[in-house]
């Protein structure tokens, strides 16, 4: 491999990229992404507007109001309306939660004769409805151990909210988003600065010289890699400060996690290049290949560990899960080089890289097809 | 009028017979929709669950079987603390039980029994459902004087699934992007391949040329989501509509024909088919993620809720939403359409005349 | 030396070459001519190495049969395809163009090398423009830098594609002294494919390119010499024959004086050889004529800046009825831009255009005159997803023809065209001459007074080219049409009434084509006369 011709494309690519201003791209997308997401998507269930329709009027009830009141999950309302007109509140998209007191509740409770609570939940958001329902159970039987003097007998339960105490929706976004950005991005340029020496018809330069295959791709390639790793420092700052993500792991098998499953990225960008003839196919191939995968599988949304049949094996082919495991491992987990996870995912993105980019050399073909 | 006519044609003999664009929007309305729906599983499912049952008794095993399919998977025992906790380090389990010695002999002697969760909370909100969902199960276990009984309807959505929820979702975003995407590349395409002249040249009034090619995308826009709610959200999805489905068209046309006036605009300052690609996505990504797809309005940051409301999208997904699942009645549905026609016609307006310049 | 046997070359399903055999000596220069698509490109390709192929290509005693293969002598060969400026970078400078090539093709760099790197650029007169990037060049300084890249490793083997096609006269020269030096200096083998006939007459060796097949060999004297005695000045007879543009071709004998035959009647020879008559083309006449006389266009002092760059500067320009107006010049002179300017696809910066004694400013002027223009822009845009029928049809109804008439039209144009038999295919299939006269048969379906015709013979084969300039001929006769007509064949000029010539945005020469014939009676072409107006 002569450097000297590696060079030489390589400088090419860094000029060409600064003076298209395409030098933002891979910056500025992966920016966009991690701050709109990161700031944007809430798991967490807070503020749900609950009306409350107490037909009791009881101390028992207005305590059980305040409780909802009290509580950082609910916005609470108490009207005097209807049943039918609560339903059609949360029919008008109003309202979350109806909540229904009966009018004998007080009476009955303290008597020990079984009441009922009706409790309406909007479920077109299921997830939301789901926790929703959860947490109106809680405030109940809340309220139902204000009852119990006797709390010798009532099952105590010690909630460890392990890597994520407070529960913050950042840390749990924010590290999958770089699995996702990490990947897309240098496989949708990569794939980019092929085609357009395809398209272009500049390919010919390499089709018709002695450049060999290898010395190509390193310098297409080397390109890339260099700019993102920039990138990989950008995001990471991003992580930290903006989100303020806690970072507990090592920093060293971040960094080169990173550098490794941007290597992963770079090869895909690499097979979808031999195969599209234009810039566009070059855009749509990698943003089909890698979005969903990255989304979906990245364990973001939902873990692995639940998945099962089908995606639990596709999961497994693509490369997000390792990185990402190795990514949360660093902020929010910190076993670093001491979990024997980590550095078999490791190893194991560095050879998927390499299988890629032996692929790619395969398929390159010199010559127009 | 003819002329009106003769140009709708031509846009849609030339969609239908470009193979690789049939295609796509084929793919995006059915497997698209289908896979996005059932693919994320934002509930508790199939959470892998550890157990360390040191209490050796009955009560333990009671709350045990409690926690099921399809909620939970089946629970794996591990002999320590120490070995639960590996196990949730390394991903294989997301929530850890700990049942100690005393806790049966405590449970039955009142002695405070203490049952100590685990849980790996970098998994959003499974994480979140598994504990509320493990606090309630054991909840019932204690002997509580308050005889009372939550009696729980999840309105129009019966067992909360969320595929249904994303299915929907999905074909909304679909039709976002895929009606700016078309439009802009209605015009685009005469641009990259030279036609563009020829039209500039045909003694047609432009607003007319702008109005058929718009309406052709439209048009093949409506047949997709006809295909895609047919065989998609209601054969293979199983998603309910509690509303009338004819209030879902109408609407779907004025927000369809919205987009289509951002698609005016972007075909406007785009050079060729790469620039759209990237505009479209640079604009509509923040308008479908302000739209409460994926969180809903009222839990954002004020900011977002405040630019929510200027996103046409926000009314739609809501009054689908509405139509859909809360089976709302075509007067309570007035505000989204009053929302979507308003946004509706400024944009239309907007990307109309934009384009228009270029005439 | 280079040998080629038994080559054949299909791409995507159709043959490209069918069988091709021939030899080049050391230091010679040989051409390929022929059409588009006659298979130039396919095997310029093959010997540079960048297509498949079957059959062998020996070069120097190392025989190869695949791009692979080709590996090994790829650093002795210098490769340009086809179109300007292809492999050049718009971004790069033309510094950073040539240390690009210089290390790709890991030259060593002494002082033996440096004197040769400014002797090509001084060659190419680009030495004192080292910092502009290549996206701002003419045409031609873009040819010649992509050739000095070409060059800057001393291949010898230098395989060009159409290197000069669109390029103005004066830089075509210039190209060509290099190439000539070249050979003389380092014995280089040069393959170049050209468009322009003139130039194909000064090389060593010229091969005759017609469907995949090579159907004529030798140096430019041979073959006319070959083809004399079928060369005949027009006339009528009952023989198989074809008559063209004051020239008639039979293979058989004739008592009729002969004439000095062309390399482009090689290709109509050619032809008749093959059994292929050419279809009278003519158009009916019609009732409508205009006057005499009438200026149909006026343009004065147009011009037209992109940023700092004039497109066009201070064009005057006359079109009467019944004329036809050649506009000719190199690629990025302003044609082009002249005749958006005239459709009022682009505003004005400065000056005047009347349109029917109208002014022209802006769409709105435009939009009244549209039924009376017809347009055939470059590369014959029209729609790719529709057949010829269908976008006939479609027209017509744009220029609110009704139906019935419409069929007629199709009819009686597609017989009279010769594209009758091609209404239900798709244009992208079609050669470039049906394309070409399918176009014109669109742009007059509404009957205009004036017709606009960018580039219309572009890359279409000679024959397809001589029975286009026919049908104008008649257009103009039959139906009183003025045309104004765009083109960088300079040859072309012949076929027009008046000629003028665009350089660099500005016009430097205006005239009745007779009387450029007066001004240069020496001239044994109108490329030499031209040449002149370059200087």
């Amino acid at each position: 491999m002569r450097l000297r011709v590696i060079k030489a494309y390589f400088l090419k690519e860094m000029i060409e990229l600064i003076r298209t201003k395409m030098i933002t791209m891979p910056y500025l997308m992966p920016l966009l992404i991690v701050i709109l997401f990161g700031y944007g998507i809430k798991m967490q269930v807070t503020g749900v507007r609950t009306l409350i329709l107490d037909n009791d009027n009881s101390q028992i009830s207005r305590k059980l109001i305040l409780k909802f009141e009290h509580s950082k999950y609910f916005t609470t309302m108490v009207k005097n309306i209807s049943e039918k007109d609560g339903l059609r509140e949360i029919k008008k998209a109003n309202i979350d939660a109806l909540i229904i007191i009966p009018s004998s509740f007080e009476k009955n409770s303290l008597k020990g004769i079984k009441t009922e609570i009706g409790v309406f939940t909007d479920a077109s958001f299921p997830s939301r409805a789901t926790t929703i329902s959860n947490y109106i159970q809680g405030v109940i039987l809340d309220l139902a151990n204000d009852f119990n003097i006797d709390d010798s007998g009532v099952i105590n339960i010690n909630t460890r909210n392990l890597f994520n105490q407070a529960l913050r929706d950042e840390e749990m976004i924010v590290p999958g988003l770089l699995g996702m950005v990490l990947l897309i991005s240098p496989a949708i340029l990569t794939a980019l600065i092929i085609a357009k020496e395809k398209e272009m018809g500049t390919i010919f330069n390499f089709y018709s010289s002695s450049v060999s295959k290898g010395e190509f791709l390193v310098a297409k390639l080397s390109s890339i890699f260099f700019l993102v790793s920039i990138n990989i420092f950008i995001v990471f700052l991003v992580a930290s400060y903006l989100f303020d993500l806690p970072f507990r792991g090592s920093f060293f098998l971040f960094w080169l996690a990173s550098e490794f499953y941007v290597f992963v990225a770079l090869g895909f960008g690499l097979l979808v290049s031999i195969i599209a003839s234009s810039q566009i196919v070059a855009i749509i191939v990698t943003l089909m290949l890698t979005i969903i995968p990255a989304f979906m599988y990245s364990g973001m949304i939902m873990p692995i560990s639940s998945m099962s049949g089908e995606a639990f094996i596709t999961a497994h082919i693509y490369p997000v899960m390792y990185y990402n495991h190795i990514i949360y491992d660093t902020f929010l987990i910190g076993q670093g080089f001491s979990s024997s996870t980590n550095i078999l995912y490791l190893l194991l993105l560095f050879t998927y890289g390499v299988i890629l980019f032996i692929l790619g050399l395969l398929f390159l073909k010199k010559e127009i097809k | 009028m003819k002329i009106f006519i003769t140009i709708l044609l031509k846009e849609l003999i030339s969609f239908f017979r470009s193979f690789g664009l049939v295609i796509l929007v084929i793919y995006f309305f059915t497997a698209e929709v289908y896979v996005a729906a059932t693919g994320v599983e934002i509930e508790a499912k199939n959470v892998a669950l550890g157990v360390v049952d040191k209490s050796a008794g009955g009560i333990s095993k009671k709350i045990l079987s409690n926690l099921h399919s399809p909620e939970f998977k089946t629970p794996k025992f591990y002999k320590s603390q120490k070995e639960l906790s590996d196990a949730i380090y390394n991903k294989n389990i997301m929530v850890g039980m700990v049942f100690d010695e005393q806790f049966e002999k405590n449970y039955y002697k009142k002695l405070h029994p203490t049952v100590n969760i685990l849980i790996d909370s970098t998994t959003a909100s499974q994480s979140l459902m598994a504990i509320g969902y493990i606090q309630n199960i054991v909840m019932k276990f204690n002997n509580l004087k308050l005889p009372v009984e939550l009696k729980m309807h999840k309105l129009f959505n019966q067992n909360a699934e969320t595929k249904i929820f994303m299915g929907v979702s999905e074909l909304l975003s679909v039709i976002t992007l895929l009606t700016t995407i078309l439009t802009a590349i209605a015009f685009v395409k005469e641009k990259e391949s030279g036609t563009w002249d020829i039209m500039l040249l045909m003694p047609v009034n432009p607003k007319m040329i702008i109005l058929a090619k718009s309406l052709s995308q439209i048009i093949i826009i409506m047949i997709g989501v006809v295909l895609s709610v047919g065989l998609v959200l209601f054969h293979s999805l199983d998603v309910p509509i509690n509303g009338n489905l004819l209030h879902f068209f109408i609407l779907t046309f004025f927000y369809v024909a919205t987009t289509a006036g951002i698609g005016l605009f972007i075909a406007a300052v785009s050079k060729n088919i790469m620039q759209i690609s990237q505009l479209s996505i640079v604009i509509m990504m923040p308008i479908i993620f302000l739209s409460g797809a994926w969180t809903p309005i009222y839990a954002m940051h004020p900011l977002l809720q405040y630019l929510s409301a200027l996103a046409p999208l926000s009314y739609y997904i809501e009054g689908c939403q509405s139509i859909f699942f809360r089976g709302t009645s075509f007067i309570d549905l007035l505000p989204y359409f009053g929302g979507v026609l308003f946004l509706g016609v400024i944009l239309y307006w907007y990307g109309f005349r934009k384009i228009g310049k270029l005439f | 030396m280079l040998e080629i046997k038994n080559l054949a070359v299909s791409h995507k399903k159709k043959i490209a070459i069918k069988k091709l055999n021939f030899q080049v000596n050391d230091g010679e220069i040989i051409g390929f001519i022929g059409a588009d698509g006659a298979g130039k490109s396919s095997a310029l390709n093959a010997i540079a190495g960048v297509i498949k192929f079957d059959g062998e290509i020996i070069y120097n005693d190392f025989s190869y049969k695949s791009p692979k293969e080709a590996e090994k002598v790829k650093h002795d060969i210098g490769y340009m395809p086809q179109g300007i400026g292809l492999v050049l970078y718009d971004t790069l400078t033309i510094k950073e163009h040539i240390n690009f090539f210089v290390d790709i093709r890991d030259i060593k760099i002494n002082k033996e090398f440096l004197e040769y790197k400014e002797h090509l650029l001084i060659m190419a007169g680009l030495e004192n423009f080292l910092d502009r990037r290549a996206g701002d060049l003419s045409g031609g300084m873009m040819q010649k830098l992509s050739l000095v890249c070409t060059m800057l490793h001393r291949p010898k083997l230098l395989i060009l594609d159409e290197p000069t096609t669109g390029v103005d006269p004066l830089s075509r020269i210039e190209l060509w002294e290099i190439l000539k030096q070249n050979a003389k200096e380092f014995n280089t083998i040069s393959i170049i494919s050209t468009a322009y006939m003139g130039e194909a007459s000064k090389m060593d060796n010229i091969l005759l390119f017609d469907e995949g097949e090579i159907i004529a060999k030798g140096t430019s004297s041979q073959l006319i010499e070959d083809i004399k005695p079928f060369v005949y000045e027009n006339t009528e007879t009952d023989k198989k024959h074809i008559s063209i543009s004051d020239t008639t071709y039979c293979l058989e004998n004739l008592e009729i004086k002969h004439q000095k035959p062309t390399l482009e009647s090689l290709f109509f020879v050619n032809a008749l050889k093959k059994d292929k008559l050419l279809p009278k083309l003519q158009i009916a006449i019609s009732k409508e004529n205009m006057g005499e006389n009438i200026v149909v266009m006026k343009a004065s002092k147009v011009t037209k800046k992109f940023g700092d760059f004039y497109a066009n500067k201070d064009v005057d320009c006359k079109l009467k009825s019944g004329e036809i107006l050649g506009l000719l010049g190199a690629n990025g002179a302003g044609k082009t831009t002249f005749i958006k300017m005239l459709l009022g696809l682009l505003p004005l910066d400065g000056g005047e255009l009347k349109l029917f004694d109208k002014k022209i400013k802006n769409s709105e002027d435009r939009n009244e005159l549209k039924s009376q223009i017809g347009y055939v822009s470059q590369h014959f845009a029209l729609y790719d997803d529709m057949t010829v029928r269908e976008n006939m049809m479609f027209f017509a109804s744009i220029h609110k023809i009704d139906t019935k008439k419409t069929k007629q039209l199709i009819n009686s144009y597609s017989k009279e065209l010769g594209f009758e038999q091609y209404l239900d295919e798709m244009p992208k299939s079609l050669p470039l001459g049906i394309n070409q006269r399918f176009s014109l048969a669109v742009s007059i379906l509404h009957e205009p007074k004036v017709l606009f015709l960018d580039e219309p013979t572009s890359g279409v084969d000679a024959i397809a080219r001589a029975q286009f300039w026919e049908l104008l001929k008649e257009l103009k006769n039959k139906r009183g049409i003025s045309i104004l007509i765009t083109t960088h064949y300079m040859s072309e000029a012949e076929f027009c009434d008046r000629v003028v010539l665009l350089k660099d945005g500005q016009k430097i020469a205006d005239d009745r084509v007779d009387n450029f014939y007066k001004k240069f009676p020496d001239a044994k072409s109108f490329e030499e006369i031209f040449l002149e107006y370059y200087r």
